[in-house]
């Protein structure tokens, strides 16, 4: 190590250090010691009512790990989500960037209209989603009702709600694909496109053999962002259902959420919470690896 | 698809070819030019004079805002590029990069469903055409800029097209591999004779690979023919300047008669011209003209009459080696001297005197800068 009597670090480090100081002391503030509060926490029985915060081990770990509710529906709802969303706007939004990529009249015009949904918040969405798949006096049901169909008692089955979560989740995204894929679309090279069309290739051909793995990149991080962030989700299913019918269409977060601040269960809910995280560590970085190599291809 | 009876016969034919950006830039302006079956034309110009345009009009990537492009003996002015049965190398390569090289090459023909058992006996023969064979399982990025432009040349070769276009394809290769890459090109048509068009801004890659060279300006053809006469007969100040290295030295002279001979006379220079160039000057007695000398014409020393040489001062020595260059002053204007043998002692400062051949003068109108005697 360093020798008696020199500094611990070269004065440039010295000073590197000194600039990386307000960003470290925010993080450690707001992130690590959160983290660590919590992860404590979930080794202790610690309710409202209980404040004596007893030492139980893992023993909220085997009780979350061992629900039936988490493992049956949480667990499979957070992933049926996260890879119905993820994919639905990854195909919406290359099909909009793709579009948006040629030059037609009033391109800006449906750019601009096309980020729309980026600027609501996601709870606001969320409520218009539910005005409008109400089942009384939604616009969806009288719509239908117009045309001579059934209304739905969308929000009041669990797939249909589920559906709708899903819709609203990819309806909110999609814009933000078109705006990454469509920025990558730009700053492809034009030569190999215009060798491509020399060299007499029909447009599909050119998508799937040029278009996409060029893009490959930019897809990838679209993809493992988004699904790591999808994984997440609380408001809109919040605002939408509220984890109903039941419990049916709870996703990882609400359930986390109900656990440490509905039934006041501190311990269990941040052990859930731990869970999660550790299950979206691996998840992150096993669709990173997977959705490269399928990309690649 | 080409019968083969129209693979033989690929000429291409512009007429009256106009390019139009918006209402202001005319990029390209009346281009008439005909390229013969399996000729090999180099258009070449200075960057902006349109030449990249007409190419990529050939090749239809660009639109064209009127006139007529005939390949062999179709118009092909609304076809896309697809269906001319061109190919094309481009400046940067536009490989495939996440293709291996030989898919580089496969994609045309895959693109037309060619057998696979085809498509390897053409990659075969264009591999070895260009020594690719160890390189067909790698990617292009990690090729060398010549390697990378080799692969280039093979994706057209294998594809077997009508027309062959060049897009300044060694313009990002350094000077040495640039030599080699020329002839290997050169090499190339001569085994496979195919129509084609070189697009360059060097003179001298112009000059050796073109059977024909056509020099481009402001969107305008300046002159089209063969290197030897777009050198020796150059049409116009422009030509003269452009086609050859170091470029021709122009001097303002003033058409006199002195005794029987006529003169071109400024306070630096006074020279004879010969009778052919004097009848052509006859109606230039007692004007300004511009006079046109190539470096190389120039000579040190004066072993024949003082009507043929004329007194300069060196300012510059560059020693080559195999010759030596002089930047030498000649009243107020410069003058470049090229091919000066390289154990001549000369030095910055001396007074020297320059010979030239009265039948290597050139002279242009100073108005229109065309020529008068080329």
């Amino acid at each position: 190590m360093t020798g008696a009597g020199r500094p611990l670090f070269g004065e440039q480090t010295r000073f590197m250090l000194l600039l990386i100081t307000p960003a470290a002391l925010l993080l450690t503030l707001f992130q690590v010691v959160p983290i660590a509060i919590g992860a404590n926490a979930s080794f202790r029985d610690w309710a409202l009512y209980n404040p004596k915060k007893t030492w139980v081990g893992l023993h909220h770990y085997e009780a979350v790990l061992s629900d039936p509710e988490f493992l049956w529906v949480v667990l499979p709802n957070t992933f049926i989500f996260m890879i119905l969303s993820v994919a639905g706007a990854l195909v919406l939004g290359l099909a909009l960037a793709l579009l948006l990529n040629r030059p037609f009249a009033g391109q800006k015009i449906v750019q601009t209209v096309l980020l729309v949904p980026l600027m609501v918040a996601p709870v606001i969405a969320a409520i218009m989603m539910r005005w409008m798949f109400n089942d009384q006096f939604g616009i969806v049901n009288a719509v239908l009702e117009g045309l001579g169909l059934d209304g739905q008692p969308w929000l009041v089955e669990r797939w249909t709600a589920f559906g709708v979560i899903v819709m609203t989740d990819i309806w909110l995204w999609t814009p933000w694909y078109t705006l990454l894929l469509l920025a990558g679309l730009q700053s492809l090279p034009r030569e190999p496109f215009e060798a491509a069309a020399i060299d007499g290739t029909s447009t599909w051909r050119v998508f799937t053999h040029l278009t996409l793995p060029m893009l490959r990149s930019v897809i990838v991080v679209c993809v493992v962002i988004r699904a790591i962030d999808a994984f997440r989700t609380f408001d809109i299913v919040w605002t939408l259902t509220g984890g109903g019918p039941g419990r049916s269409t709870e996703l990882f977060s609400l359930y986390a959420y109900v656990l440490a601040f509905l039934t006041l269960d501190f311990g269990r809910g941040s052990a859930a919470a731990i869970i999660g995280g550790l299950i979206i560590l691996v998840v992150g970085a096993v669709l990173y690896r997977v959705v490269d190599r399928i990309a690649r291809v | 698809m080409m019968t083969s009876t129209t693979k033989f016969m690929a000429s291409i034919v512009l007429s009256k070819l106009n390019k139009h950006y918006g209402s202001l830039h005319h990029a390209v302006k009346d281009v008439d030019l005909t390229i013969a079956d399996k000729e090999f034309v180099a258009l070449v110009g200075p960057s902006g004079c349109g030449k990249s345009t007409t190419l990529r009009m050939i090749a239809g990537l660009e639109d064209i805002s009127s006139g007529e492009i005939r390949i062999g003996d179709r118009v092909v002015n609304n076809l896309p590029p697809r269906d001319r049965d061109v190919a094309m190398v481009f400046q940067n390569y536009a490989l495939y990069q996440h293709m291996s090289v030989y898919d580089n090459l496969a994609f045309g023909l895959r693109n037309k469903k060619v057998p696979e058992s085809e498509i390897k006996a053409a990659i075969d023969r264009a591999a070895e055409m260009l020594g690719l064979h160890e390189l067909l399982k790698r990617r292009p990025r990690q090729l060398s800029g010549g390697q990378q432009q080799r692969v280039a040349l093979g994706r057209c070769i294998v594809r077997n097209p009508l027309v062959f276009l060049f897009d300044e394809p060694l313009s990002n290769l350094d000077a040495k591999l640039r030599a080699q890459m020329r002839i290997e090109i050169k090499r190339l048509h001569s085994q496979m004779p195919t129509t084609s068009v070189f697009v360059t801004h060097d003179q001298v890659e112009a000059m050796t690979l073109g059977d024909r060279v056509v020099i481009m300006r402001d969107g305008e053809v300046q002159q089209a023919g063969t290197p030897l006469s777009v050198y020796g007969h150059p049409v116009n100040r422009f030509v003269a300047g452009f086609i050859g290295a170091p470029a021709m030295n122009f001097l303002d002279v003033t058409i006199r008669k002195e005794g029987d001979t006529r003169v071109a006379q400024s306070a630096a220079v006074k020279l004879a011209i010969n009778e052919a160039s004097a009848r052509a000057l006859e109606a230039w007695q007692g004007r300004p003209v511009i006079m046109g000398l190539r470096p190389e014409h120039l000579a040190l020393g004066s072993d024949g009459p003082v009507s043929r040489s004329f007194p300069a001062k060196v300012e510059v020595v560059e020693q080559l080696g195999s010759e030596i260059l002089l930047e030498t002053r000649v009243g107020d204007a410069r003058v470049t001297v090229a091919r000066v043998p390289p154990e001549t002692q000369v030095a910055a400062g001396d007074q020297v005197r320059l010979s030239v051949q009265p039948g290597r003068l050139h002279f242009f109108d100073p108005k229109t800068e065309t020529a008068i005697v080329a």
